[in-house]
Protein backbone atom coordinates (compact mmCIF):
# COMPACT_ATOMS: atom_id res chain seq x y z
CA UNK A 1 0.00 0.00 0.00
CA UNK A 2 0.72 3.70 -0.52
CA UNK A 3 1.73 5.05 2.99
CA UNK A 4 0.52 8.21 3.60
CA UNK A 5 2.04 10.47 5.72
CA UNK A 6 -1.24 12.34 7.19
CA UNK A 7 -2.20 8.62 8.55
CA UNK A 8 1.08 8.10 10.12
CA UNK A 9 0.93 11.12 11.90
CA UNK A 10 -1.99 10.96 13.25
CA UNK A 11 -1.92 7.00 13.80
CA UNK A 12 1.57 7.81 15.80
CA UNK A 13 0.74 10.88 17.58
CA UNK A 14 -2.79 9.82 19.27
CA UNK A 15 -0.75 6.33 19.79
CA UNK A 16 1.22 8.52 22.61
CA UNK A 17 -1.59 10.29 23.51
CA UNK A 18 -2.91 7.37 24.51
CA UNK A 19 -0.34 5.36 26.12
CA UNK A 20 0.55 8.85 27.82
CA UNK A 21 -2.66 9.02 29.18
CA UNK A 22 -2.84 4.78 30.16
CA UNK A 23 0.40 5.37 31.98
CA UNK A 24 -1.15 8.32 34.05
CA UNK A 25 -4.28 6.53 34.69
CA UNK A 26 -2.61 3.37 35.29
CA UNK A 27 0.08 4.50 38.09
CA UNK A 28 -2.19 7.33 39.64
CA UNK A 29 -5.22 4.49 39.59
CA UNK A 30 -4.70 2.46 42.76
CA UNK A 31 -2.68 4.84 44.79
CA UNK A 32 -2.29 8.74 43.77
CA UNK A 33 1.16 9.86 43.09
CA UNK A 34 1.16 12.69 40.51
CA UNK A 35 0.18 16.10 41.76
CA UNK A 36 -2.70 17.99 40.68
CA UNK A 37 -0.47 20.68 39.00
CA UNK A 38 1.47 18.40 37.06
CA UNK A 39 -2.07 16.69 35.77
CA UNK A 40 -3.54 20.05 34.78
CA UNK A 41 -0.47 22.24 33.68
CA UNK A 42 1.69 18.95 31.93
CA UNK A 43 0.56 15.71 31.37
CA UNK A 44 -3.31 16.77 30.59
CA UNK A 45 -2.90 19.56 27.93
CA UNK A 46 0.06 17.12 26.34
CA UNK A 47 -1.97 14.59 25.54
CA UNK A 48 -5.01 16.93 24.32
CA UNK A 49 -2.41 18.46 22.24
CA UNK A 50 -1.34 15.39 20.64
CA UNK A 51 -4.76 14.31 20.00
CA UNK A 52 -6.05 17.24 18.18
CA UNK A 53 -2.99 17.25 16.31
CA UNK A 54 -3.44 13.41 15.49
CA UNK A 55 -7.30 15.02 15.07
CA UNK A 56 -6.34 17.00 12.36
CA UNK A 57 -3.67 15.66 10.34
CA UNK A 58 -6.59 12.89 9.81
CA UNK A 59 -8.05 15.52 7.94
CA UNK A 60 -5.28 15.64 5.25
CA UNK A 61 -6.14 12.23 4.31
CA UNK A 62 -9.81 13.07 2.82
CA UNK A 63 -10.95 13.63 -0.39
CA UNK A 64 -13.52 15.68 0.92
CA UNK A 65 -12.72 16.74 4.86
CA UNK A 66 -15.90 18.98 4.83
CA UNK A 67 -17.93 16.31 4.65
CA UNK A 68 -15.46 14.41 7.82
CA UNK A 69 -18.59 14.70 10.09
CA UNK A 70 -20.71 11.66 7.83
CA UNK A 71 -17.59 9.12 8.82
CA UNK A 72 -19.59 8.55 11.89
CA UNK A 73 -22.48 6.87 10.69
CA UNK A 74 -21.60 3.39 10.13
CA UNK A 75 -20.33 2.62 13.54
CA UNK A 76 -22.58 -0.54 13.45
CA UNK A 77 -20.27 -2.37 10.54
CA UNK A 78 -17.18 0.25 10.01
CA UNK A 79 -14.37 0.25 12.25
CA UNK A 80 -13.28 3.58 10.57
CA UNK A 81 -16.60 5.01 11.65
CA UNK A 82 -16.01 3.20 15.25
CA UNK A 83 -12.57 5.35 15.26
CA UNK A 84 -14.32 8.27 14.23
CA UNK A 85 -16.75 7.90 17.34
CA UNK A 86 -14.20 6.51 19.49
CA UNK A 87 -11.40 9.36 19.05
CA UNK A 88 -13.81 12.21 20.15
CA UNK A 89 -15.13 10.57 23.24
CA UNK A 90 -11.08 10.28 24.60
CA UNK A 91 -10.70 13.78 24.41
CA UNK A 92 -13.83 14.73 25.93
CA UNK A 93 -13.14 12.54 28.93
CA UNK A 94 -9.55 13.83 29.09
CA UNK A 95 -10.84 16.82 29.09
CA UNK A 96 -13.34 16.40 31.55
CA UNK A 97 -10.21 14.70 33.56
CA UNK A 98 -8.73 18.07 32.99
CA UNK A 99 -10.91 20.02 34.51
CA UNK A 100 -10.98 17.51 37.45
CA UNK A 101 -7.48 18.45 38.05
CA UNK A 102 -8.00 22.13 37.81
CA UNK A 103 -9.94 22.02 40.77
CA UNK A 104 -9.95 18.80 43.19
CA UNK A 105 -8.51 15.20 42.28
CA UNK A 106 -9.59 12.81 40.10
CA UNK A 107 -11.59 10.23 40.85
CA UNK A 108 -11.47 6.60 40.11
CA UNK A 109 -14.21 6.31 37.85
CA UNK A 110 -12.47 8.63 35.38
CA UNK A 111 -9.10 7.34 35.78
CA UNK A 112 -11.42 4.07 34.68
CA UNK A 113 -12.83 5.63 31.68
CA UNK A 114 -9.59 7.18 30.40
CA UNK A 115 -8.01 3.63 30.56
CA UNK A 116 -10.74 2.02 28.74
CA UNK A 117 -11.06 4.61 25.97
CA UNK A 118 -7.64 4.58 25.27
CA UNK A 119 -7.64 1.00 24.68
CA UNK A 120 -10.66 1.25 22.57
CA UNK A 121 -9.56 3.60 20.40
CA UNK A 122 -6.40 1.28 20.03
CA UNK A 123 -8.57 -1.22 19.12
CA UNK A 124 -10.36 0.49 16.58
CA UNK A 125 -7.58 2.03 14.62
CA UNK A 126 -5.82 -1.22 14.61
CA UNK A 127 -8.91 -3.41 13.17
CA UNK A 128 -9.51 -0.67 10.27
CA UNK A 129 -6.54 -2.57 9.24
CA UNK A 130 -6.77 -5.93 10.95
CA UNK A 131 -10.43 -6.41 9.14
CA UNK A 132 -9.70 -6.64 5.84
CA UNK A 133 -8.90 -10.11 5.32
CA UNK A 134 -7.31 -10.21 2.02
CA UNK A 135 -4.28 -7.72 3.60
CA UNK A 136 -2.37 -11.34 4.91
CA UNK A 137 0.02 -8.74 6.32
CA UNK A 138 -2.37 -7.19 8.77
CA UNK A 139 -4.85 -9.82 9.09
CA UNK A 140 -3.77 -10.93 12.26
CA UNK A 141 -4.31 -9.96 15.88
CA UNK A 142 -0.73 -9.30 16.49
CA UNK A 143 -1.93 -5.58 14.80
CA UNK A 144 -3.99 -4.81 17.20
CA UNK A 145 -1.26 -5.78 19.61
CA UNK A 146 1.47 -3.64 17.82
CA UNK A 147 -0.40 -0.44 17.61
CA UNK A 148 -1.15 -0.74 21.32
CA UNK A 149 2.23 -1.76 22.46
CA UNK A 150 4.21 1.20 20.61
CA UNK A 151 1.79 3.74 21.92
CA UNK A 152 2.14 2.46 25.22
CA UNK A 153 6.46 2.54 24.60
CA UNK A 154 6.17 6.33 23.01
CA UNK A 155 3.51 6.90 25.84
CA UNK A 156 5.90 5.87 28.64
CA UNK A 157 8.84 7.41 27.37
CA UNK A 158 7.03 10.95 27.06
CA UNK A 159 5.33 10.57 30.38
CA UNK A 160 9.10 10.20 31.58
CA UNK A 161 10.06 13.11 29.69
CA UNK A 162 7.24 15.35 31.18
CA UNK A 163 8.16 14.19 34.73
CA UNK A 164 11.94 15.06 34.39
CA UNK A 165 10.51 18.30 32.82
CA UNK A 166 8.54 19.51 35.63
CA UNK A 167 10.57 21.28 38.22
CA UNK A 168 8.39 21.96 41.40
CA UNK A 169 9.42 19.14 43.98
CA UNK A 170 5.28 18.54 44.31
CA UNK A 171 5.78 15.38 41.88
CA UNK A 172 8.07 12.23 42.38
CA UNK A 173 10.56 12.37 40.20
CA UNK A 174 12.01 10.19 37.07
CA UNK A 175 13.01 7.30 38.92
CA UNK A 176 15.29 4.34 38.04
CA UNK A 177 12.01 1.74 37.72
CA UNK A 178 10.36 4.00 35.34
CA UNK A 179 13.20 3.88 32.50
CA UNK A 180 13.74 0.50 33.36
CA UNK A 181 10.05 -0.34 32.49
CA UNK A 182 10.68 1.82 29.56
CA UNK A 183 13.29 -0.88 28.27
CA UNK A 184 11.31 -3.72 28.76
CA UNK A 185 8.35 -2.04 26.76
CA UNK A 186 10.64 -1.43 24.02
CA UNK A 187 12.42 -4.94 24.20
CA UNK A 188 8.59 -6.34 24.17
CA UNK A 189 7.88 -4.52 21.12
CA UNK A 190 10.69 -5.44 19.62
CA UNK A 191 10.20 -9.19 19.99
CA UNK A 192 6.68 -8.49 18.52
CA UNK A 193 8.14 -6.29 15.45
CA UNK A 194 10.59 -9.24 15.01
CA UNK A 195 8.28 -11.79 14.70
CA UNK A 196 5.92 -10.16 12.86
CA UNK A 197 8.46 -9.57 10.26
CA UNK A 198 9.23 -13.30 10.61
CA UNK A 199 5.56 -13.97 9.82
CA UNK A 200 5.13 -11.72 6.68
CA UNK A 201 8.22 -13.11 5.24
CA UNK A 202 6.82 -16.56 5.39
CA UNK A 203 3.26 -15.61 4.03
CA UNK A 204 1.99 -17.45 1.21
CA UNK A 205 -0.24 -15.46 -0.95
CA UNK A 206 -4.05 -17.15 -0.66
CA UNK A 207 -4.43 -15.43 -4.18
CA UNK A 208 -2.31 -15.71 -7.62
CA UNK A 209 -2.38 -14.85 -11.02
CA UNK A 210 -4.56 -18.13 -11.70
CA UNK A 211 -7.08 -17.28 -9.15
CA UNK A 212 -7.37 -13.71 -9.97
CA UNK A 213 -7.95 -14.79 -14.08
CA UNK A 214 -9.37 -17.95 -13.66
CA UNK A 215 -7.18 -18.73 -16.68
CA UNK A 216 -6.36 -22.38 -16.20
CA UNK A 217 -2.69 -22.90 -17.37
CA UNK A 218 0.46 -23.36 -15.04
CA UNK A 219 2.83 -20.87 -17.31
CA UNK A 220 0.60 -17.65 -17.15
CA UNK A 221 1.53 -13.99 -17.13
CA UNK A 222 0.29 -10.83 -17.97
CA UNK A 223 1.47 -9.04 -20.95
CA UNK A 224 -0.78 -5.65 -20.58
CA UNK A 225 -2.87 -4.16 -17.88
CA UNK A 226 -4.94 -2.57 -20.83
CA UNK A 227 -3.37 1.16 -19.73
CA UNK A 228 -0.12 2.90 -19.74
CA UNK A 229 -0.57 6.37 -17.95
CA UNK A 230 -1.02 5.47 -14.37
CA UNK A 231 -4.13 5.02 -12.67
CA UNK A 232 -5.39 4.80 -9.00
CA UNK A 233 -4.83 1.21 -9.01
CA UNK A 234 -1.42 1.94 -9.95
CA UNK A 235 -0.73 5.00 -7.25
CA UNK A 236 -2.42 3.80 -4.22
CA UNK A 237 -1.37 0.19 -3.43
CA UNK A 238 2.99 0.14 -3.20
CA UNK A 239 4.93 2.01 -1.56
CA UNK A 240 7.18 3.16 -5.12
CA UNK A 241 10.54 2.70 -3.42
CA UNK A 242 13.24 0.05 -4.37
CA UNK A 243 13.83 -2.90 -2.51
CA UNK A 244 16.94 -1.43 -1.50
CA UNK A 245 15.38 1.69 0.71
CA UNK A 246 12.76 -1.04 2.26
CA UNK A 247 15.90 -2.99 3.46
CA UNK A 248 17.78 0.21 4.82
CA UNK A 249 14.59 1.56 6.02
CA UNK A 250 14.03 -2.00 8.26
CA UNK A 251 17.58 -1.39 9.58
CA UNK A 252 16.40 2.10 11.13
CA UNK A 253 13.42 1.24 12.38
CA UNK A 254 15.13 -1.46 14.26
CA UNK A 255 17.90 0.88 15.64
CA UNK A 256 15.45 3.91 16.52
CA UNK A 257 12.89 2.74 17.40
CA UNK A 258 13.99 0.47 19.46
CA UNK A 259 17.29 -0.60 20.14
CA UNK A 260 18.82 3.34 20.82
CA UNK A 261 15.55 4.35 22.93
CA UNK A 262 16.67 0.92 24.85
CA UNK A 263 20.26 1.93 25.18
CA UNK A 264 19.45 5.69 25.97
CA UNK A 265 16.94 4.67 28.78
CA UNK A 266 19.49 1.43 30.35
CA UNK A 267 21.52 4.50 30.95
CA UNK A 268 18.28 6.63 32.43
CA UNK A 269 18.08 3.91 34.78
CA UNK A 270 21.51 5.29 36.95
CA UNK A 271 21.02 8.77 35.54
CA UNK A 272 18.09 10.70 34.80
CA UNK A 273 18.75 13.41 32.69
CA UNK A 274 15.67 15.53 30.91
CA UNK A 275 18.40 15.32 27.96
CA UNK A 276 18.61 11.62 27.82
CA UNK A 277 14.79 11.25 28.16
CA UNK A 278 13.68 13.45 25.59
CA UNK A 279 16.39 12.47 23.25
CA UNK A 280 15.35 8.92 23.38
CA UNK A 281 11.55 9.96 23.16
CA UNK A 282 12.74 12.07 19.79
CA UNK A 283 14.47 9.11 18.51
CA UNK A 284 11.61 6.99 19.06
CA UNK A 285 9.18 8.95 17.69
CA UNK A 286 11.42 9.24 14.72
CA UNK A 287 11.60 5.23 14.25
CA UNK A 288 7.87 5.18 15.09
CA UNK A 289 7.19 7.27 11.82
CA UNK A 290 9.06 4.89 10.09
CA UNK A 291 7.26 2.11 11.25
CA UNK A 292 4.28 3.25 10.82
CA UNK A 293 5.19 3.92 7.11
CA UNK A 294 6.26 0.83 6.55
CA UNK A 295 3.45 -1.15 8.03
CA UNK A 296 1.84 0.26 4.96
CA UNK A 297 4.54 -0.31 2.53
CA UNK A 298 5.12 -3.49 3.61
CA UNK A 299 0.90 -4.85 2.56
CA UNK A 300 0.58 -6.33 -0.48
CA UNK A 301 -2.80 -6.12 -1.73
CA UNK A 302 -4.06 -8.78 -4.32
CA UNK A 303 -4.92 -6.30 -6.51
CA UNK A 304 -1.86 -5.95 -7.97
CA UNK A 305 -1.58 -9.15 -9.33
CA UNK A 306 -4.07 -7.42 -11.94
CA UNK A 307 -1.52 -4.68 -12.59
CA UNK A 308 2.13 -6.32 -13.16
CA UNK A 309 3.04 -4.65 -16.71
CA UNK A 310 2.17 -1.53 -18.74
CA UNK A 311 2.25 -3.60 -22.03
CA UNK B 1 -28.46 -17.27 -2.75
CA UNK B 2 -31.65 -15.14 -2.07
CA UNK B 3 -34.75 -15.06 -4.23
CA UNK B 4 -34.13 -11.25 -4.91
CA UNK B 5 -32.51 -9.98 -8.48
CA UNK B 6 -29.01 -9.77 -8.72
CA UNK B 7 -28.25 -7.69 -12.32
CA UNK B 8 -24.59 -8.98 -13.45
CA UNK B 9 -22.33 -9.47 -16.49
CA UNK B 10 -21.03 -12.39 -18.05
CA UNK B 11 -18.14 -12.26 -19.90
CA UNK B 12 -17.18 -15.20 -22.62
CA UNK B 13 -13.26 -15.11 -22.81
CA UNK B 14 -13.66 -17.48 -26.42
CA UNK B 15 -15.01 -14.19 -28.01
CA UNK B 16 -13.55 -11.18 -26.42
CA UNK B 17 -10.83 -9.92 -28.79
CA UNK B 18 -9.49 -6.89 -26.72
CA UNK B 19 -10.55 -3.90 -29.09
CA UNK B 20 -11.41 -1.48 -25.57
CA UNK B 21 -14.45 -1.22 -27.36
CA UNK B 22 -16.01 -1.15 -23.65
CA UNK B 23 -13.40 0.60 -22.27
CA UNK B 24 -14.10 3.68 -24.21
CA UNK B 25 -18.15 3.29 -24.34
CA UNK B 26 -18.10 3.46 -20.92
CA UNK B 27 -15.83 6.33 -20.46
CA UNK B 28 -17.95 8.30 -22.94
CA UNK B 29 -21.34 7.14 -21.56
CA UNK B 30 -20.03 7.62 -18.13
CA UNK B 31 -18.78 11.33 -18.60
CA UNK B 32 -21.95 12.33 -19.74
CA UNK B 33 -24.23 10.34 -17.58
CA UNK B 34 -25.87 11.01 -13.97
CA UNK B 35 -22.46 9.33 -12.96
CA UNK B 36 -20.34 11.91 -14.60
CA UNK B 37 -17.52 13.05 -15.29
CA UNK B 38 -14.87 10.87 -14.91
CA UNK B 39 -12.10 12.65 -14.97
CA UNK B 40 -8.79 12.84 -16.75
CA UNK B 41 -5.81 14.58 -16.01
CA UNK B 42 -3.23 15.93 -18.44
CA UNK B 43 -4.96 13.75 -21.17
CA UNK B 44 -3.20 15.81 -23.86
CA UNK B 45 0.18 15.46 -22.20
CA UNK B 46 2.99 12.73 -21.83
CA UNK B 47 1.33 10.90 -19.10
CA UNK B 48 -2.06 10.85 -18.90
CA UNK B 49 -4.20 9.50 -16.28
CA UNK B 50 -7.79 8.93 -15.72
CA UNK B 51 -10.66 7.66 -13.94
CA UNK B 52 -12.19 3.92 -15.94
CA UNK B 53 -14.92 1.76 -14.62
CA UNK B 54 -13.91 -0.61 -17.06
CA UNK B 55 -10.41 -1.90 -18.59
CA UNK B 56 -9.40 -4.52 -20.70
CA UNK B 57 -6.30 -6.71 -19.39
CA UNK B 58 -4.24 -9.10 -21.57
CA UNK B 59 -2.46 -12.37 -20.00
CA UNK B 60 -0.45 -14.81 -21.99
CA UNK B 61 -0.93 -18.71 -21.10
CA UNK B 62 1.13 -21.72 -22.36
CA UNK B 63 4.03 -22.18 -23.41
CA UNK B 64 5.30 -21.28 -27.39
CA UNK B 65 4.11 -22.45 -29.72
CA UNK B 66 1.08 -23.53 -27.78
CA UNK B 67 0.27 -19.85 -26.31
CA UNK B 68 -2.84 -18.31 -26.06
CA UNK B 69 -3.25 -14.63 -25.58
CA UNK B 70 -6.60 -14.49 -23.33
CA UNK B 71 -8.00 -10.56 -22.93
CA UNK B 72 -10.01 -10.12 -19.74
CA UNK B 73 -12.25 -7.36 -19.35
CA UNK B 74 -12.38 -6.51 -16.01
CA UNK B 75 -14.92 -4.03 -13.68
CA UNK B 76 -16.77 -4.12 -10.27
CA UNK B 77 -17.69 -7.70 -9.96
CA UNK B 78 -21.14 -6.72 -7.84
CA UNK B 79 -20.32 -9.28 -5.42
CA UNK B 80 -23.18 -10.67 -3.48
CA UNK B 81 -21.20 -10.56 -0.67
CA UNK B 82 -18.81 -6.71 -1.46
CA UNK B 83 -16.39 -6.40 1.32
CA UNK B 84 -16.02 -3.11 -0.08
CA UNK B 85 -19.49 -1.91 1.35
CA UNK B 86 -19.60 -2.33 5.62
CA UNK B 87 -16.27 -0.71 5.86
CA UNK B 88 -17.59 2.41 4.54
CA UNK B 89 -17.99 4.69 7.37
CA UNK B 90 -20.53 7.20 5.68
CA UNK B 91 -22.80 4.59 4.18
CA UNK B 92 -21.89 6.56 0.85
CA UNK B 93 -21.20 2.68 -0.45
CA UNK B 94 -24.45 0.31 -0.67
CA UNK B 95 -25.62 -2.54 -2.56
CA UNK B 96 -29.32 -2.57 -3.68
CA UNK B 97 -31.51 -4.84 -1.90
CA UNK B 98 -33.80 -4.26 -5.40
CA UNK B 99 -30.89 -5.48 -8.06
CA UNK B 100 -27.43 -5.88 -5.91
CA UNK B 101 -25.90 -2.71 -7.93
CA UNK B 102 -23.11 -1.52 -5.45
CA UNK B 103 -23.19 1.70 -5.88
CA UNK B 104 -20.90 4.80 -4.18
CA UNK B 105 -23.66 7.88 -3.56
CA UNK B 106 -21.09 10.35 -5.07
CA UNK B 107 -22.89 13.35 -2.32
CA UNK B 108 -22.02 11.29 0.73
CA UNK B 109 -18.82 9.77 0.07
CA UNK B 110 -15.92 11.68 1.76
CA UNK B 111 -12.85 10.11 -0.37
CA UNK B 112 -11.37 7.99 2.17
CA UNK B 113 -10.11 5.38 -0.01
CA UNK B 114 -11.00 2.83 2.53
CA UNK B 115 -13.77 0.93 0.12
CA UNK B 116 -10.45 0.92 -2.27
CA UNK B 117 -8.20 -1.21 -0.01
CA UNK B 118 -11.06 -3.79 1.10
CA UNK B 119 -11.70 -4.79 -2.53
CA UNK B 120 -9.29 -7.49 -3.53
CA UNK B 121 -9.81 -6.60 -7.46
CA UNK B 122 -9.12 -2.94 -7.46
CA UNK B 123 -12.51 -1.90 -9.29
CA UNK B 124 -12.89 1.32 -7.26
CA UNK B 125 -10.95 4.67 -8.50
CA UNK B 126 -10.65 7.72 -6.44
CA UNK B 127 -11.52 10.63 -8.90
CA UNK B 128 -8.61 12.87 -8.65
CA UNK B 129 -10.59 15.97 -9.62
CA UNK B 130 -13.97 15.02 -7.86
CA UNK B 131 -12.22 13.54 -5.31
CA UNK B 132 -14.76 11.04 -4.64
CA UNK B 133 -14.87 6.81 -5.20
CA UNK B 134 -15.86 5.95 -8.55
CA UNK B 135 -17.08 2.69 -9.78
CA UNK B 136 -19.19 0.68 -12.11
CA UNK B 137 -22.65 1.30 -11.80
CA UNK B 138 -23.61 -1.16 -14.37
CA UNK B 139 -25.18 1.85 -16.13
CA UNK B 140 -27.56 2.37 -13.84
CA UNK B 141 -29.22 5.26 -15.19
CA UNK B 142 -29.04 3.21 -18.83
CA UNK B 143 -30.67 -0.01 -18.00
CA UNK B 144 -33.88 1.65 -16.06
CA UNK B 145 -33.99 4.83 -18.59
CA UNK B 146 -37.31 5.43 -19.50
CA UNK B 147 -36.15 7.65 -22.88
CA UNK B 148 -34.26 5.55 -24.08
CA UNK B 149 -35.77 2.42 -26.66
CA UNK B 150 -36.00 -0.59 -24.86
CA UNK B 151 -33.25 -2.04 -26.82
CA UNK B 152 -30.86 0.45 -25.67
CA UNK B 153 -31.79 -0.30 -21.63
CA UNK B 154 -28.76 -2.15 -21.27
CA UNK B 155 -24.95 -1.07 -20.35
CA UNK B 156 -22.94 0.53 -22.59
CA UNK B 157 -20.27 -1.65 -22.64
CA UNK B 158 -22.47 -4.44 -23.57
CA UNK B 159 -24.32 -2.77 -26.57
CA UNK B 160 -20.66 -1.54 -27.84
CA UNK B 161 -19.13 -4.93 -27.94
CA UNK B 162 -18.65 -6.26 -31.42
CA UNK B 163 -18.24 -9.32 -30.37
CA UNK B 164 -21.14 -10.26 -28.29
CA UNK B 165 -18.76 -11.02 -25.54
CA UNK B 166 -20.83 -9.25 -22.66
CA UNK B 167 -24.11 -11.20 -21.27
CA UNK B 168 -25.89 -8.48 -18.95
CA UNK B 169 -28.95 -10.32 -17.21
CA UNK B 170 -30.13 -11.61 -13.99
CA UNK B 171 -27.92 -13.84 -12.46
CA UNK B 172 -30.65 -15.13 -10.03
CA UNK B 173 -33.03 -16.19 -12.77
CA UNK B 174 -31.90 -19.44 -13.46
CA UNK B 175 -34.07 -18.73 -17.38
CA UNK B 176 -31.83 -15.95 -17.90
CA UNK B 177 -29.75 -15.50 -20.76
CA UNK B 178 -26.55 -15.07 -18.60
CA UNK B 179 -27.56 -17.96 -15.52
CA UNK B 180 -28.10 -20.58 -18.76
CA UNK B 181 -24.60 -19.04 -20.29
CA UNK B 182 -23.10 -19.53 -16.18
CA UNK B 183 -24.26 -22.92 -15.76
CA UNK B 184 -24.04 -24.61 -19.37
CA UNK B 185 -20.66 -23.25 -19.76
CA UNK B 186 -18.89 -23.59 -16.72
CA UNK B 187 -19.43 -19.87 -15.63
CA UNK B 188 -16.61 -18.84 -12.82
CA UNK B 189 -15.74 -16.16 -10.15
CA UNK B 190 -12.38 -13.90 -10.11
CA UNK B 191 -10.28 -15.29 -6.30
CA UNK B 192 -13.30 -17.60 -5.31
CA UNK B 193 -10.87 -17.59 -2.29
CA UNK B 194 -12.11 -14.53 -0.57
CA UNK B 195 -15.64 -15.78 -0.63
CA UNK B 196 -16.95 -12.31 -1.65
CA UNK B 197 -19.34 -14.15 -4.25
CA UNK B 198 -18.85 -11.73 -7.24
CA UNK B 199 -21.87 -11.57 -9.14
CA UNK B 200 -20.34 -11.16 -12.38
CA UNK B 201 -18.68 -14.27 -14.34
CA UNK B 202 -16.54 -15.43 -17.00
CA UNK B 203 -16.73 -17.71 -19.34
CA UNK B 204 -13.48 -19.97 -19.77
CA UNK B 205 -11.80 -20.35 -22.60
CA UNK B 206 -12.63 -23.54 -24.97
CA UNK B 207 -11.07 -23.12 -27.94
CA UNK B 208 -7.27 -24.14 -27.04
CA UNK B 209 -9.37 -27.63 -26.06
CA UNK B 210 -10.97 -28.16 -29.16
CA UNK B 211 -8.01 -27.69 -31.29
CA UNK B 212 -6.29 -30.35 -28.64
CA UNK B 213 -9.27 -32.70 -29.28
CA UNK B 214 -9.37 -31.97 -33.02
CA UNK B 215 -5.35 -32.85 -33.41
CA UNK B 216 -5.66 -35.89 -31.12
CA UNK B 217 -8.20 -36.72 -33.88
CA UNK B 218 -6.68 -35.96 -36.94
Amino acid sequence: MRPQFSIIIFTTLTGMAQGLLFAIAFLDFPAQIFSSAFLSKMAFPVALALLTLGLLASFFHLGRPERAWRAAMMWRTSWLSREVIALPVLMAVTFIAYLYSCTSQIQTWLWFSLLITAIVLWVCTAKIYQCIRFIQEWSHPTTVINFTLLGLTSGWLLLCTLISLWQSNDNPPTSGIMSGIAVVLLFMALNLKIWIWRRNRELRPKSNLASATGIKDSNLRQISMGLMGGSFNTREFFHHQTDRFIRNLRRIILLCTYIAPMILMSYAVSTPSTLLLSLALLIHYFGLLCERWMFFAEANHPQNLYYQRVS
Amino acid sequence: MSQTKQLALVIDLNVCVGCHACVTSCKEWNSSGSAGPLTDLNPYGANPTGTFFNRVQTFEAGIFPNTQTVHLPKSCLHCEEPPCVPVCPTGASYKRKEDGIVLVDYDKCIGCSYCSWACPYGARELDQERQVMTKCTLCVDRIYSETLPESERKPACVLACPTSARIFGDVHDPESEASIAIRERSGYELMPEWETHPANHYLPRSIMETIEAARNDS
